[in-house]
């Protein structure tokens, strides 16, 4: 009889789980598979590491407090699941990617951004398509490119973007910076190719 | 109104902190008073901002309607495989 309870909670456990799933993590679809194409620029890849950070998260869901922030928690096992298994598929991280975050952490902040991008207004960006505004970011280091997402599409705190990325707050920072930077020149020389202004 | 920044980097930080959502009530009042008299500053702002909401914009997608009834029919697989798998081991 007691084990015939145990069995009952057990099943009824497993169903609360898939409850939690829809509710709390169906709705950051989107935007994790947006992440996970933009970190991968490969659609298998990307469809790959939203299932298998589905299935993780599906896993490991004793250990989400539901009310909590779902998408932050759902980014987390992304990003670490990007970083353990399809990073080291693809590539290891470019020469210019170890610079650009050596510079970050050792925070030499001054060089790094041209004075004042005057090479670049707001009417230039705003006329340029999608396409080519992803194709820049694109180019940017994994580093970088996950830091811009995760503010400018995703909205995510300074915070937030700590905890996800493991990195303290002083370091989102610096790095978001710097990504902004990288991005804007990218921006520059692409506008200029293109004969943007 | 001036046409160089000697600030330039500081501001532009302060800027992104302000689109971000992270300054304070202080940083912001600060910004605003000293905005309209610095066109680095000013065209720097437009730039961030015109970054900022095409990026949000522009470069996002919808997950295929394919992964998503694939995620449904692991997860229910596998609900009924420990379904069927609980009973035996306890």
């Amino acid at each position: 009889m007691l084990m015939e309870v145990e069995v009952k909670d057990k099943i009824h456990s497993l169903g609360n789980a898939r409850y939690v799933f829809e509710k709390e993590f169906m709705p950051h679809m989107d935007a994790m598979y947006n992440f996970a194409l933009k970190l991968t620029a490969d659609e298998d890849d990307a469809q790959d590491l939203v299932q298998d950070t589905c299935l993780k998260a599906y896993r490991f869901i004793n250990s989400f407090e539901p009310g909590t922030y779902a998408k932050a928690w759902l980014f987390r096992i992304l990003k670490n699941n990007f970083i353990n298994d399809y990073r080291k598929k693809s590539r290891g991280p470019s020469k210019v990617e170890f610079e650009w975050v050596e510079q970050s952490i050792s925070g030499e902040d001054e060089a790094t951004e041209p004075a004042y991008f005057a090479d670049l207004q707001a009417e230039t960006v705003n006329d340029m398509l999608g396409d080519e505004i992803t194709a820049a970011l694109q180019s940017l280091p994994v580093d970088f490119r996950m830091i811009i997402i995760l503010c400018d599409l995703e909205e995510f705190s300074y915070e937030e973007m700590a905890k996800i990325l493991d990195i303290p707050i002083g370091t989102v920072r610096s790095r978001l910076h710097r990504a902004r930077a990288l991005l804007k020149t990218k921006l520059v020389n692409y506008s200029k190719t293109k004969g943007y202004n | 109104m001036k046409t160089s920044c000697e600030h330039h980097q500081d501001c532009m930080q302060l800027i992104q902190k302000i689109l971000d959502g992270e300054a304070s009530v202080a940083e912001k009042e600060y910004f605003i008073a000293n905005k309209d008299q610095c066109l680095p500053c000013q065209k720097g702002y437009e730039l961030e901002l015109s970054l900022k909401t095409n990026l949000k914009s522009k470069c996002q997608l919808s997950c295929p309607e394919q992964i998503i009834h694939k995620i449904r029919l692991k997860l229910f697989l596998l609900l009924i495989l420990i379904s069927i798998l609980i009973p035996l081991f306890c």
